[in-house]
């Protein structure tokens, strides 16, 4: 399952920080490497709410600062 | 009058509407009673409609007269989902999820016309209120930099009772660049209009007075006047002045020869950093025994502040008054 996660969180944050999904790995972080400003990052987590049916924390899911880090918060809301 | 007063007094001639998306908060609760019942402003709470009156009840204050709003179930919940994502490259579905959050209805309310302002904060970080007000209310036009400001009464200035001042930025950008000094500056002038008793007059604060000291931190400051004049030509600002040259006219004319409409007589203190204005507010504040109102937040295309999370009643009633003297 966390495969599927993982794929699926990748399509969120290409789609969302019009990236291509090569460019998005477990180790790049939201704002450094992928150039997520903090206004992004809020719809960015509203946006992984979309795509897994899940509600979050907004102050614990803006610690998530890497694409892995997100794979293991969310995986763990799916739970 | 106090300063405070004036406010709260201006708020009751005109029948405004706040939007108070903590609406859950026991504070926030007996705030928006108290505006309702002294008039100064009509207040709509965010939240669960059940939770907050069940919390409204536990603390013995009535609901009348007070709009409950529950952002998931509002029949405006389309009207703001479709302004959000107007000319954004959004999913609406993940607008929609956005909207329901009560700090973006509430931003989306004041955008929309349907309440004045915004106040926000006891619960949520300042930077959340920030990132709620630059996606729902957007910047003022010309600033790309949200900012804040406090007002302080300073008791008794070189003569002067009651004298206030407008300090920026004190507590949200860390090292702005001249750019983003520039819409401090512009933000800050805006701020002073609606809320000083006199015309504003900006200083642009550093440890040189017009080129007495060469250092990179006063060019700075300099490149952000120059900022300034080029985006707000008809704005009263001038520096680079050390503080006692902005306020007290003997010194400003001792230290500078050329014209200028600001010094001495400065009553816009903009800051070139976090670190200055910080400390620079704090001391004011306890060793001239200044009362220090704020940080209200500034630069925004309609009035949003923020609370400290330790708000009383009583500061979430001023800030109130204060946000709405600036609609």
């Amino acid at each position: 399952m966390a495969g599927d996660v993982r794929e699926r969180v990748i399509k969120v944050v290409a789609e969302t920080l019009n990236l291509e999904a090569g460019q998005i790995h477990d180790e790049s972080k939201f704002v450094e490497d992928l150039g997520a400003e903090s206004m992004q990052s809020v719809e960015l987590i509203a946006a992984f709410e979309e795509e897994f049916d899940i509600e979050m924390d907004e102050e614990e899911a803006l610690d998530v600062k890497t694409v892995g880090k997100a794979v293991d918060f969310i995986a763990a809301h799916l739970d | 009058m106090s300063v405070l007063s004036r406010f709260m007094e201006q708020a009751k001639q005109r029948s405004l509407t706040v939007v108070l998306p903590e609406g859950q908060d026991d504070r926030i609760i007996a705030a928006a009673r108290r505006m309702k019942d002294e008039g100064i402003a009509s207040a709509v709470l965010l939240g669960d409609r059940q939770k907050i009156e069940a919390q409204a009840s536990a603390l013995g204050v009535g609901l009348d007269g007070i709009e409950i709003v529950d952002p998931a179930q509002s029949g405006k919940l389309d009207e703001y989902t479709a302004a959000y994502v107007k000319g954004r490259d959004l999913n609406p579905n993940v607008a929609r999820r956005m909207v329901k959050r009560p700090l973006y209805f509430g931003g989306m309310m004041v955008a929309q016309g349907d309440a004045h302002s915004m106040v926000a904060g006891v619960a949520a970080p300042t930077a959340f209120v920030i990132q709620a007000g630059v996606l729902t209310v957007g910047l003022a036009e010309g600033i790309r930099t949200p900012s804040s400001f406090f007002l302080m009464i300073i008791p008794d200035f070189q003569g002067q009772k009651q004298k206030p001042f407008i300090y920026a930025d004190c507590a949200v950008n860390i090292a702005p660049t001249p750019s983003e000094l520039a819409d401090i500056a512009i933000a800050s002038e805006k701020s002073g209009r609606k809320l000083l008793p006199e015309e504003p007059r900006v200083a642009l604060l550093s440890f040189s007075t017009k080129g007495s000291a060469s250092h990179v931190n006063v060019d700075h400051v300099n490149e952000a006047l120059v900022l300034v004049k080029q985006r707000a030509a008809d704005l009263k600002i001038d520096g680079e002045f050390q503080a006692d040259a902005a306020i007290i006219p003997s010194v400003g004319a001792k230290k500078v020869k050329q014209p200028s409409e600001v010094v001495g007589n400065a009553n816009v203190l903009i800051f070139p950093d976090l670190n200055s204005g910080n400390i620079a507010y704090k001391l004011t504040q306890y060793m001239a025994g200044a009362k220090a109102i704020g940080p209200f937040l500034q630069g925004f295309a309609k009035p949003i502040s923020d609370l400290s999370r330790g708000a009383s009643v009583d500061d979430i009633v001023a800030t109130t008054a204060i946000c709405l003297a600036q609609v």
